[in-house]
């Protein structure tokens, strides 16, 4: 009989960390199902969870540090790679100083404190230059949000009478949030959807808001138009605990349900009828905005626009609303106070300064300009830790010219992907079941401790990986940990939750009991410690104090060459972002890549289902099979590409020179492109 | 005994459902294998899930000629015994649900087994549409739908926020 053993700890097939049992044979994943008593999940997991047993033994899984050579990649001991890497990491510190070092934090692996290693790392070594996925996925909210309300709330779901889905599609990318708005619309909730797509929840949605991508900015002002001229917002919030209102209804004027119709394409009826089912559902209204608002041109101000509804219907941090999260109190890894860098010049700092100011991130898109052309200075090497900028950065070519041309790049992954290609080393990283970390699901203000359940001999998790070289590098004292079960004691150690009590707790710790309304003792974090409708610290950086509306460029100048409007990056159940494809049940699911297109412009091109179509933008060019969706599943004259197949890389097509300029976002839900029948 | 009970106002036609169950029986992800059976309809907006409720009395086991089909005693299940089935397609025409398909391969019929009583369909649905429920609880959402309508109208005014 094999040894049988079930534990607990989370899923990290997405950043969603659902709690989870697995269930081990002599030491072997045998199978993972959903643990019950983690209030996230419920017990209930999405697809993707049971496929971390084939992603362990993968065939193709990395477990052996590999080298480049002349004859391709060698494998070679860990130890000497690790030698090797801290020499020529050395080498390059001399000849062009630390600045030219940078590090890449990706998704893949999972990161929640392996980002803060990876911070302190880099700072410990003395450059500024810490890059992240982050730079197009997350940090676009969470500025809008915060330049608004202080920090980006949660949606208090269960207790709404109104959810608002905005620019997201929880089933396909929080498969889990899926039940909790569905138990809010048991209760009685309305469910307002917001998307130019009939996403997975737009098919649940009592009112469907198709806009034109990119307009959400007008949508938004306009019901902040028609909810102050009927009376329909929290007249007292607004009083005592915001400012720039009178400019914010005067700037909202222009936004009649008329105007927003001709802007969005969203019907006046319709935007009244919103407007009137919010206000109705008032303060109880729960808002979620998704990835979509976030890669326009006027992202950022489009989604403040979004957050200043909270206020407006006094739906923030009260019961059905959006709740600000009380953080939890640990030790933090960063070395942002200890040894702050800024005068070293982080790269993108001076064209971003909210991205560096507010996240102490660099513009990953002027680190690909400046490892091309030396200016200001050098970056010569880079360690990327599970990102795959080389398919989902865009303009992949310029990526991989500039990853390609380091002089060293070091690559720690699962597998090897095209990224890890490009790579001097690629070093093996250890899966979510091969780390102890700590996991904070803000919504419900628990931490949850994640067990080692496996190991391979020469896979190195994350923590050992940076002590080890920063050892190497003299810099060792700042990873005084022996492993990371030492370095979470660390973290936990001014908190009242010990290393043993969170291990005996897979259903999570509550760190702080939920409040509402903490407004009423204390300010906001903002810098007038109220909302901020109108921002002082934007004007001062030269930005709009208001969240003012700029239509996007396909509209405002279209180019009769590119009469198309792509949007890219519409998330897929089972594949998370480049991942995945290697999962062969998954292939049998979706097989390949494909452009949703309306039937009527299927029509006019003479392409049928299946058909392979050529899509070109001022960057680059993809075929790619068509899929003919349904007239009412996608607006006319829009194209939706989902990243991350190399068989059909849509960063082909991407700019990487048009950005919100605030956020530094790149354009990617609304580019201009030719499609031809090939 | 508990059945899945589908609710088409919460599911979001997203195929977990599908995947889990075509993995459990074939350990791939063609959705064809699957013993739930989710249909999309766009322009209507509907997502109707739908599998085998183990009617009190099953057609399908009254008309199959094999005696193939037979009540899981300890689930209440009605399952097919592969090794009898005479692949008739009887069954097929007999289920008022449209709950059983025909496997080409193995040339026999294939339904819900509930999945010996811990419904893997159930476990993969993230909107909640799927719930395994002791069967004179089943549909009982719609009861408790009309409950929080009244709710709403009759308790708003005690509600302070
Ligand atoms: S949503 Fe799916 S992949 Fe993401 S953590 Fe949950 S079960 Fe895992
Ligand atoms: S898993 Fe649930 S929500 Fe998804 S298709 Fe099946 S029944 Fe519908």
């Amino acid at each position: 009989m094999p040894e049988r053993e079930t534990v607990q700890t989370l899923c990290r097939m997405c950043d969603d960390r659902c709690a989870i049992n697995v269930y081990l044979e002599d030491g072997k994943i045998v199978d993972i199902d959903g643990y019950k008593e983690h209030p996230w999940n419920r017990g209930r997991l999405c697809v993707k969870a049971r496929a971390a047993v084939d992603m362990v033994y993968h065939p193709e899984r990395l477990l052996k540090p590999l080298k480049r050579t002349k004859r391709g990649f060698e494998e070679i001991p860990l130890q000497q790679a690790l030698d090797e890497i801290a020499e020529r990491l050395l080498a390059i510190k001399d000849k062009h100083g630390a600045r030219s070092i940078s590090i890449w934090k990706g998704e893949a692996i999972g990161f929640a404190q392996e980002e803060d290693m990876a911070r302190r790392f880099v700072h410990a070594l003395g450059s500024p230059n810490y890059f992240s996925n982050d730079s197009m996925c997350y940090n676009g909210r969470y500025f809008g949000y915060r330049l608004v309300e202080g920090s980006w709330p949660v949606p208090d779901y269960e207790n709404s009478r109104c959810v608002v889905i905005w620019g997201a599609n929880p089933p396909h990318a929080h498969p889990n949030m899926t039940q909790m708005i569905m138990r809010a619309r048991k209760a009685g909730a309305k469910l307002i959807v917001v998307d130019p797509r009939m996403s997975a929840i737009a098919r649940q949605a009592d009112l469907h808001a198709d806009l034109k991508p990119g307009t959400d900015g007008a949508l938004a002002l306009g019901l902040i138009q028609q909810l102050i001229e009927t009376q329909g917002y929290d007249r007292e919030f607004v009083e005592h605990y915001t400012v720039g209102f009178t400019e914010l209804a005067e700037y909202a004027k222009a936004f009649s349900p008329e105007r927003v119709e001709e802007q969005t394409g969203v019907a006046a009826a319709v935007v009244r009828e919103l407007a009137r089912t919010i206000a109705a559902a008032a303060p109880r209204v729960a808002v979620y905005v998704g990835n979509g608002p976030e890669h326009h041109e006027n992202g950022i101000n489009n989604i403040r626009a979004v957050a200043c509804l909270d206020a407006i219907l006094g739906a923030l941090d009260r019961e059905g609303g959006n709740r600000l999260v009380e953080g939890f109190k640990a030790n933090h890894l960063t070395l942002y106070d200890e040894i702050p860098l800024e005068h070293l010049g982080p790269i993108g700092a001076d064209r971003f300064p909210v991205l560096y100011g507010f996240r102490q991130e660099c513009h990953t898109m002027t680190g690909i300009n400046t490892i091309l052309s030396g200016e200001p200075y050098p970056i010569r090497a880079m360690i990327l830790t599970a990102a795959n900028p080389a398919l989902t950065n865009p303009n992949t070519l310029k990526v991989r010219e500039a990853l390609g041309s380091l002089d060293l790049f070091v690559v720690r992954d699962l597998f090897m992907t095209p990224t890890a290609e490009l790579a001097d080393y690629v070093l093996p990283a250890a899966s979510f079941l091969e780390r102890v970390e700590l996991h904070t699901h803000a919504k419900y203000q628990r931490i949850t401790m994640t067990r080692k359940i496996l190991k391979f001999p020469d896979v190195q998790d994350e923590y050992q990986f940076w002590h080890d070289l920063a050892h190497r590098l003299g810099i060792g004292e700042y990873f005084p940990w022996e492993d990371e079960t030492e370095l979470t004691r660390w973290i936990l150690e001014p908190t009242d939750i010990s290393l043993e009590r969170a291990a005996a707790h897979p259903e999570g710790i509550e760190y702080t009991p939920i409040r509402y309304r903490k407004w009423e003792k204390e300010p906001f974090n903002t810098p007038s410690g109220k909302v901020e409708f109108s921002s002082q610290y934007l004007k001062d950086l030269g930005y709009p104090a208001l969240p003012e509306y700029k239509p996007p460029a396909y509209l405002e100048s279209p180019d009769p060459e590119y009469p198309f409007v792509l949007i890219t990056g519409a998330r897929k159940l089972i594949y998370y972002h480049s991942r995945f494809r290697n999962i062969k049940r998954f292939r049998t699911a979706i097989p390949g890549p494909e452009v949703e297109l309306h039937p009527e412009d299927a029509a006019a091109l003479g392409v049928a289902d299946g058909d392979s179509i050529r899509i070109t933008s001022r960057i680059g060019s993809v075929e790619v099979p068509a899929k003919i969706k349904s007239a009412v599943e996608i607006l006319p004259g829009t194209l939706q590409m989902t990243h991350g197949w190399k068989e059909a890389n849509v960063n082909l097509l991407t700019h990487d020179d048009r950005f919100d300029p605030i956020s530094g976002f790149p354009l990617m839900k609304a580019v201009e492109v030719q499609v031809e029948n090939v | 005994m508990r059945i899945v009970e589908v609710d088409p106002t919460s599911c979001v036609a997203c195929r977990n459902c599908e995947y889990a169950c075509a993995f459990k029986q074939t350990g791939d992800f063609d959705i064809k294998d699957s013993n739930i059976r989710v249909n999309f309809y766009p322009e209507e907006r509907a997502c109707i899930p739908w599998t085998c409720v183990h009617c009190g009395e099953g057609w399908c086991m009254e008309v199959c000629p094999a005696g193939a089909i037979l009540r899981n005693p300890e689930t209440g299940a009605v399952e097919i015994d592969a090794n009898h089935c005479a692949g008739c397609k009887m069954c097929l025409l007999a289920c008022p649900s449209g709950s059983i398909h025909f496997d080409k391969v193995e040339l026999v019929s294939k339904k819900c087994d509930l999945c010996g009583g811990d419904p893997a369909c159930v476990k993969f649905c993230t909107s909640g549409a799927l719930q395994f429920v002791e069967e004179e609880e089943a549909y009982s959402f719609r009861r408790e739908s009309l409950d929080n309508k009244l709710k709403r109208l009759f308790g708003l005014n005690k509600r302070g926020s």
